[in-house]
């Protein structure tokens, strides 16, 4: 560590990192910022979704057959790991009802004369209705009910065709001439945890980063302390800037290295290209977010509307930056807009490092974009300089 | 009697005057604009324009046909004319199409290997497998989706065809699906995105910018040492009431017309469903936004500084959107979360609109989304007095004091 009594370059450095670690330890949003609310989220997404596909969902059955043909269908839906079958109604108009109360997410109807009917080889009809308004919930217990349809055809139709004479494997192939097999890649077991925290929780960081870059410079325009701060800094803007983030920097490296530790080495995330390289992608991430977060604050050079940017910004990132509704879907100037959000780089840099497991040169574009946040505010380095000495604060 | 009068006479005057002050104060301070009238009024629109296309469409793929058959030439045929995905090459082997999936030419690859006819041919099992790049689970909706599809409808004309000569149709069918089914979704059937997330950001919206407009403009009079000079001190010290129904009033004004744009106009501009009446809406957005108003009043109590509550409350949108139980289901978040989950008037707000606009439900089947959030607008209403109660008496200790 370079001591105050260093070059005399260097003592205004450090003094205005001392100035401003005594600022830190005396202003609760400090600790708030960077420690409390980030590993609130990292506990609170990674708890929450903790079984990573639910389980046990709530749906219904109407049975209006009621035989032991039928009843077996309801208890054997009931063994699928991610439905749950809380209850019988009496017919369809109640099942909905309680569908619209939120209390089951799908239903299983058998009409009355099912099971006559398939021992009479009339093939009857069984339906299934699923509330995708709650959409993971509403495809989950879909995807298990048309399962259960094909199992209790497959068995129906098993028992004819052994009649015949058919052996097991003929009778597959007759069933179901083409199977589809899936291999997801990078996320075999479609675990909506790993979808999920694995962009929410550096999105938070990303909020907060922008805030706080933000708030820890706009502070001094608000205090009128700017002049103060640039005659420490020997009217250098680069040092003024440095030592004031220099803190704030250790701290969400320190925090979002802890999360990618959390994610991959204690949680066991799929991580194919290495701890080491997330690391790398996420202090990128960090310091892509503060450029961003300066240059917001030279846009908008007061405080409270440059804190406007910032959570404005920082809460349509998760939207636009494609996690859960890909971007290619979305039309062609809002993907342009897409690449002004760090987070939208962080996604495209995550999914090729960590689930495809490719090397940062792949996707090097998104990198040179980190770069470009992180450059950012060099180019108005006259304005942010003149901000800082000049600006009034008018509360 | 006629200090009754008088007593009525100086309330609604004082009533008036904060609530007046109130609107005052909003409408002159830039920050408390963005949030009670530009955000609510923009970034509706801005969600409805993101995911305004509902689903994946044509999510691209690359192909491998090493059976080189018309019967693969048939699948990928009708593989190709489902909306879902979009063939945009061909490859000869694994390598070639990673290399495609790593340069992000294509979302996913198609195999079919060089066994498929032959083993149809002689009746035996052939598979087709694909691969999807799992970095947006859409992209593999839209592949299975599409690739079932087409196996169950050529797995159909199959079985058909290979019916000996001399069957009934019935008899036919009894072999080939003995039972057969169908699958209807009820509600939102396209499993569009806009229709399921955009209804719950409306109400989130809603709670998040009113809790951060009170505590911005609690802030901003704490920092001018305003707070409690707004009521006329000198005359009576009674008016607690009157501050907190006076500036709530205020608040509410505004946030009428937020919820006619948010939860009227823009389901009709964005063919959203819109399927509770005016009234049963109403019934649930004015004991939200009470509930939202003095639920911000005591948050607002709690922060000292006006940029500090942007902090504090715009991150925990993330959070308040998964505990309303829309992107996780409800019935699969901890015990824990849920009861932490009650605190807050978005998560009973949130379910109650849902299933009136889009499920059709009726006020008697929200009942107790009904019943707790006027709940919270009771205990809130106590916590408010409580803060500000705890408030007017620091500034008079410091008033004496002076």
């Amino acid at each position: 560590m370079v001591s105050a009594q260093g070059r005399n370059n260097d003592t205004g450095f450090w003094n205005i990192v001392r100035r401003e670690f005594r600022r830190v330890i005396h202003d609760p949003v400090y600790g708030f910022c960077l420690v409390i609310a980030p590993i609130f989220c990292l506990v609170f997404f990674t708890t929450l979704m903790g079984k990573g596909l639910p389980t046990d969902l709530p749906a219904g059955v109407v049975d209006l057959d009621n035989t032991t043909t039928t009843r077996m269908v309801a208890r054997n839906l009931d063994a699928f790991e991610q439905t749950k079958v809380v209850a019988h109604y009496a017919n369809v108009t109640e099942a909905r009802r309680a569908m619209q109360r939120g209390e089951i997410y799908a239903y299983f109807y058998i009409p009355k004369g099912t099971t006559e009917k398939v021992n009479r080889q009339e093939s009857p009809t069984v339906s299934f209705y699923t509330n995708n308004t709650f959409l993971v919930a509403g495809s989950l217990l879909g995807k298990d009910m048309r399962m259960m349809a094909e199992l209790a055809s497959g068995a129906a139709g098993r028992t004819v065709l052994r009649a015949k004479g058919a052996t097991e494997s003929q009778m597959m192939a007759f069933l179901q001439p083409i199977v589809i097999e899936t291999h997801p890649i990078g996320n075999p077991w479609i675990n909506y945890n790993v979808y999920l925290s694995n962009i929410l929780i550096p999105g938070i960081l990303g909020i907060f980063l922008f805030m706080l870059t933000v708030y820890t410079i706009g502070l001094e325009i608000k205090w009128g302390t700017g002049r103060e701060l640039m005659a420490l800094a020997e009217d250098n803007i680069f040092k003024a800037v440095t030592a004031k983030l220099l803190l704030q920097t250790i701290f969400f490296l320190t925090v979002g290295f802890l999360i990618m530790v959390y994610l991959y080495a204690i949680l066991h995330f799929p991580c194919y290209g290495g701890l080491w390289r997330m690391l790398i992608i996420m202090a990128l991430y960090v310091l892509a977010c503060e450029g961003m977060g300066l240059f917001m604050l030279i846009v908008l050079p007061t405080l409270r509307l440059g804190l406007s940017f910032a959570s404005l910004w920082g809460v349509i990132s998760f939207s636009i930056c494609g996690m859960s509704y890909p971007v290619i879907a979305m039309d062609g100037w809002i993907q342009g807009l897409s690449l002004l959000f760090p987070l939208r780089h962080y996604y495209l840099l995550y999914v090729n490092t960590a689930l495809d497991g490719y090397a940062l040169s792949n996707a090097w574009p998104y990198v040179m974009a980190f770069v470009g946040f992180i450059l950012l505010p060099v180019l108005f380095v006259g304005r942010l300089k003149n901000i800082i000495k000049n600006m009034e604060y008018i509360p | 009697m006629n200090r009754l009068k008088t007593y009525i006479r100086e309330g609604w005057r004082d009533w008036n005057y904060i609530f007046r002050r109130e609107m005052h104060t909003i409408f002159h301070d830039d920050a408390l604009l963005i949030f009670f009238v530009l955000v609510p009024l923009l970034y509706p629109i801005l969600y409805a324009l993101i995911y305004n296309n509902e689903t994946t469409r044509e999510v691209p793929v690359v192909v491998i046909d090493q059976s080189h058959s018309s019967m693969s030439r048939d699948y990928l045929r009708r593989l190709s004319a489902t909306p879902d995905v979009r063939i945009v090459s061909y490859a000869t082997d694994m390598e070639e199409a990673k290399t495609r999936i790593k340069k992000r030419d294509a979302y996913g690859i198609v195999f079919i290997p060089n066994t498929f006819a032959h083993d149809l041919v002689n009746m035996q099992q052939a598979h087709v497998s694909i691969y999807v790049d799992m970095g947006g689970l859409l992209y593999y909706k839209a592949m299975l989706l599409a690739n079932t599809e087409v196996s169950l409808e050529m797995n159909k004309e199959i079985k058909l065809s290979r019916q000996s000569i001399g069957q009934t149709r019935a008899q036919e069918l009894a072999t080939t699906s003995p039972i057969q089914y169908e699958q209807v979704t009820i509600y939102n059937p396209a499993s569009g995105f806009a229709q399921f997330l955009i209804p719950a950001v409306m109400l989130l919206l809603l709670q998040q910018t009113l809790v951060l407009g009170i505590c911005l403009a609690a802030g901003t009079e704490r920092e001018r040492g305003l707070q409690y000079q707004l009521l006329p001190v000198h005359s009576h010290h009674h008016g607690l009431i009157r501050i907190v129904t006076g500036k709530g009033a205020a608040y509410l004004t505004l946030y009428i017309w937020n919820v006619v744009y948010c939860l009227g106009l823009i389901p009709k501009i964005f063919h959203l469903p819109q399927l509770g009446t005016a009234p049963e809406i109403w019934a649930i957005a004015i004991p939200f936004l009470l509930a939202a108003t003095l639920f911000g009043m005591t948050i607002s109590g709690l922060i000292r500084h006006r940029e500090n509550c942007l902090m504090i409350i715009v991150f925990s949108s993330v959070p308040l959107l998964f505990l309303s139980g829309i992107s996780w289901p409800w019935y699969a978040i901890p015990e824990f979360w849920r009861t932490f989950a009650c605190l807050f008037p978005s998560t009973f707000g949130v379910q109650a609109y849902i299933k009136i606009n889009n499920l059709g439900a009726s006020l008697s089947e929200v009942q107790t989304e009904f019943l707790a959030l006027w709940g919270q607008v009771f205990f809130y209403t106590f916590t408010t007095i409580f803060t500000y109660y705890r408030g007017l008496l620091s500034f008079r200790k410091k008033r004496n004091e002076a």
